[in-house]
């Protein structure tokens, strides 16, 4: 056999064991990750429920209620809208394993964007899991993607133009749920999600919506809470309330013109009052050092800490003690708590009550594990 | 030395020795790089994350071997021979007006697009050989056609650099058009007189005419040109018309136009067509797979991280240098763009944001020229037939001073030049 008929074969095959090992990495994504909802739930529901098309597939995920049977607001809490973000998750998956709802209702999706917890971003070194030791024992939680899964959507338009309002961007966004906003149900697989969520929202008459996000720490609207012009009343209240607990948060209205995002479209598409909220991630950062699992739950970056120091611009990080994810996912339930206060002082005739929810300091010094099952 | 920069120094090193001591071709050298630099940053041998970057750029490759396939075809047709026909006998008596013509051309499917490599494998492939007969040395038509591919992938209405900034900012897409035409335009226009002073010399009209294959315009007519006028059509109508056109991607529109082909000119083998293109597209499909794994070692180490705290911890008055000479030495304006462009665009908060974006995607751009990938140079050498794709990048080197010198001036004076569009 000719020298470079051999060559070939044996290059085939190298790629081939190569695949064949790194597809058993990628498919291990795939396994959902187990979430143990608190006694207080009274269903377990998909998305699917609101947008057929999406059953059976990977955006299909899991919507947990919990009902008090007493009058009240409906408060829709999302977390992992962006995978990558792992407080927004985390938060709303402390809410789903712990929260008793006293009057009103809570429903809770911890992993809003369900395909995107099945890969991670190209070119950003992602780990694909990291864990959290608990009391009984250390559990294990898949980090994810900013999007969807490109096997779910695929190819990416070379600009997204968003529906309906035609704005374009970046056609990696086309697979971002938070800028699929109203959403359409013969839409793409992330549209189609965004639909799913809205419909919810609309068929639950959701009075307030949490949509739990992170950023890098160079981003200005870090530790704010971006809100509709419509809620700006009650997002100032909170953040008087939080300020008086010593936590600062910035609010920031939803610009008009940047369309696709949950705080600008369910507002504009239904009555609910939406709150989105961020907090400081270094993994998310492009002057972060070296990325890995560490990095996502100590949140501990060398680089920021330098750049801090250097004061070129404004970035969010404690150089001291980094931005470690337990005190990211303490602002995100203080964020929630002082919100539905100011909810509840604002329309005392459907007020929400519940309780089982540890406090800002609580999570600082027991950590996120003593609050999962 | 701290562990990133002995990092940095594993995965240029390894990349120099395999390309110009090993011979190896250059994607080889960058995927041999990146695991090594893995072993070095302590991390083994990362298969997940070698192979996921080494798709990261999968849609790209999709297009490039598409758009060769694409241009085999109207090579074959004799479609690209009768344009150049046309092109030289109509336009030979203005050889000023012709070459920022065919600069702008060149520019014209990136302008819609936002892909730099389109404008060297569609418009730029169309003109080249006019170039070439009319006496423009090989390597000045390469780096004619990788200058003219960087101004059409930033210049509007189409720039991905300016939206993958906007994404890590949230900066909606809104305003751009001004100042990506002042960075792009004059930069065009002086770069194609630049050209045509230096290297168009007086030709003879017959001896050129006599050099180029000739035409068979008269005896296919004009059909012959429904491929070209296909592809292009899309990519307007996509653009213009996207509520109404759905956007089949460029790679599919390629293939079309490539299936279009047959009855419109000469007779043509698809299948040794796309053998050919494959045989062609292979070292730099190579490089775009290579690239990948580079740049994803290079995050999962915290070289990338390194490399934009360095930039940003420069003293203001060395920081326009630096950008100038680090972002393009990224070799990739899509990556210099999300690396670099987001924490740069807050560094100059309060200035003129959106001029400021425009500006450093223009420097990003010129990331597509440089090594290691070389990804213009070596685009355009297979258009041109120069194997020496760093001769081309020194045919570009004045162009490009003068292209970083824009940038620079846009960031330096984003207020004022703000104020005045």
């Amino acid at each position: 056999m000719k020298r470079h008929v051999l060559v070939a074969i044996f290059l085939l095959l190298s790629v081939v064991t190569l695949t064949g090992i790194a597809s058993a990495d990628f498919l291990r994504m795939y396994t959902a990750d187990i979430v143990h909802p608190s006694d207080a739930a009274t269903k377990k529901s998909s998305l699917s429920e609101y947008c057929p098309s999406l059953k059976g597939t990977s955006a299909d995920t899991p919507v947990y209620y919990f009902d008090s049977k007493r009058p009240g607001a409906t408060v829709l809490v999302l977390g992992g809208t962006h995978p990558n973000e792992a407080a927004g998750f985390m938060a709303a998956l402390l809410l789903t394993e712990n929260i008793t709802v006293d009057s009103g209702k809570f429903i809770i999706i911890p992993q809003a964007c369900g395909s995107g917890f099945t890969c991670t971003d190209p070119l950003e070194g992602l780990p694909d899991f990291y864990t959290i030791k608990t009391t009984n024992g250390t559990r294990k939680f898949r980090f994810g993607s900013r999007v969807s899964n490109p096997l779910d959507q695929w190819p990416d338009p070379l600009v997204y133009m968003h529906y309906p309002s035609g704005q374009s961007l970046s056609g990696f966004e086309t697979r971002n749920l938070n800028r699929s906003y109203p959403g359409r149900i013969d839409g793409n697989f992330s549209e189609q999600a965004g639909y799913a969520i809205l419909e919810l929202i609309k068929k639950e008459h959701v009075d307030v919506a949490f949509d739990l996000h992170e950023a890098a720490p160079e981003i200005p609207i870090i530790n704010a809470i971006i809100t509709h012009e419509r809620c700006k009343d009650i997002g100032a209240s909170a953040i008087l309330e939080l300020e008086l607990n010593s936590l600062t948060y910035a609010l920031e209205i939803s610009p008009k013109n940047f369309h696709g995002l949950s705080h600008r479209e369910w507002g504009d598409s239904s009555s609910v009052q939406p709150f989105l909220m961020e907090t400081s991630n270094p993994i998310q950062g492009r002057l972060r050092g070296k990325t890995n699992a560490e990095l996502v739950t100590g949140g501990v970056d060398k680089f920021y800490a330098q750049a801090v120091k250097s004061a070129k611009f404004r970035i969010t990080y404690d150089s001291a003690n980094g931005y470690p994810l337990k005190v990211r996912v303490a602002r995100h339930i203080a964020g929630i708590q002082a919100i539905l206060t100011a909810y509840n002082e604002t329309f005392p005739d459907k007020k929400i009550y519940f309780s089982n929810i540890p406090s800002y300091d609580d999570i600082n010094t027991k950590g996120i594990g003593n609050f999962l099952k | 030395m701290s562990n990133e920069l002995l990092v940095l120094i594993v995965l240029l090193v390894t990349f120099a020795a395999g390309v110009f001591v090993l011979k190896l071709p250059s994607g080889v050298a960058l995927a041999l790089s990146a695991l090594l630099g893995a072993i070095a940053g302590g991390e083994g041998i990362p298969i997940r994350h070698l192979v996921e970057g080494s798709i990261a750029f999968l849609d790209p490759i999709l297009i490039v071997f598409t758009a060769m396939v694409f241009m085999k075809v109207v090579n074959a047709t004799g479609a690209l021979a009768s344009i150049n026909f046309a092109i030289i006998t109509r336009m030979h008596k203005y050889p000023t007006l012709l070459i920022i013509l065919m600069v702008f051309f060149i520019m014209f499917p990136g302008m819609l697009t936002g892909i730099s490599s389109t404008c060297i494998l569609t418009t730029g492939a169309l003109v080249a050989p006019a170039l070439l007969a009319m006496g423009m040395p090989i390597p000045a038509v390469g780096a004619l056609l990788a200058m003219s591919a960087v101004f059409g992938m930033i210049a509007p209405p189409i720039n991905l650099p300016v939206m993958i900034i906007g994404g890590g900012v949230d900066m909606p897409y809104i305003g751009f058009e001004k100042p990506l035409i002042l960075a792009t335009f004059p930069a065009a226009i002086i770069t194609a007189l630049y050209f045509r002073i230096r290297y168009l010399r007086k030709f003879d009209i017959a001896q050129v005419l006599a050099k180029l294959p000739p035409t068979v315009l008269p005896k296919y007519g004009y059909k012959m040109f429904i491929p070209i006028l296909f592809v292009i059509g899309m990519m307007i109508a996509t653009r213009v018309l996207a509520k109404y056109i759905p956007d089949i991607g460029i790679p599919l529109i390629f293939l079309i136009g490539a299936l279009l082909g047959f009855g419109t000119g000469e007779k043509f083998k698809l299948d040794k067509m796309i053998k050919e293109a494959l045989h062609d597209s292979l070292p730099i499909l190579a490089i775009l797979v290579g690239v990948g794994m580079f740049v994803q070692i290079m995050t999962l180490t915290g070289v990338r991280g390194f490399i934009a705290t360095s930039l940003l911890d420069l003293p203001q008055g060395l920081l326009y240098p630096a950008i100038a000479i680090i972002m393009p030495a990224f070799g990739s304006a899509f990556t210099a763009s999300s690396v670099f462009g987001v924490p740069l665009v807050y560094a100059f908060l309060g200035t003129n944001e959106i001029v400021v974006t425009s500006a450093l995607t223009l420097i990003a751009g010129v990331g597509d020229l440089m090594p290691p990938p070389l990804l213009l140079p070596i685009f355009a050498g297979q258009i041109v037939g120069e194997k020496n794709n760093f001769t081309i990048l020194k045919y570009c080197a004045v162009p490009i001073i003068l292209t970083l010198t824009i940038g620079v001036l846009m960031i330096m004076y984003a207020r004022e030049i703000g104020a005045f569009l």
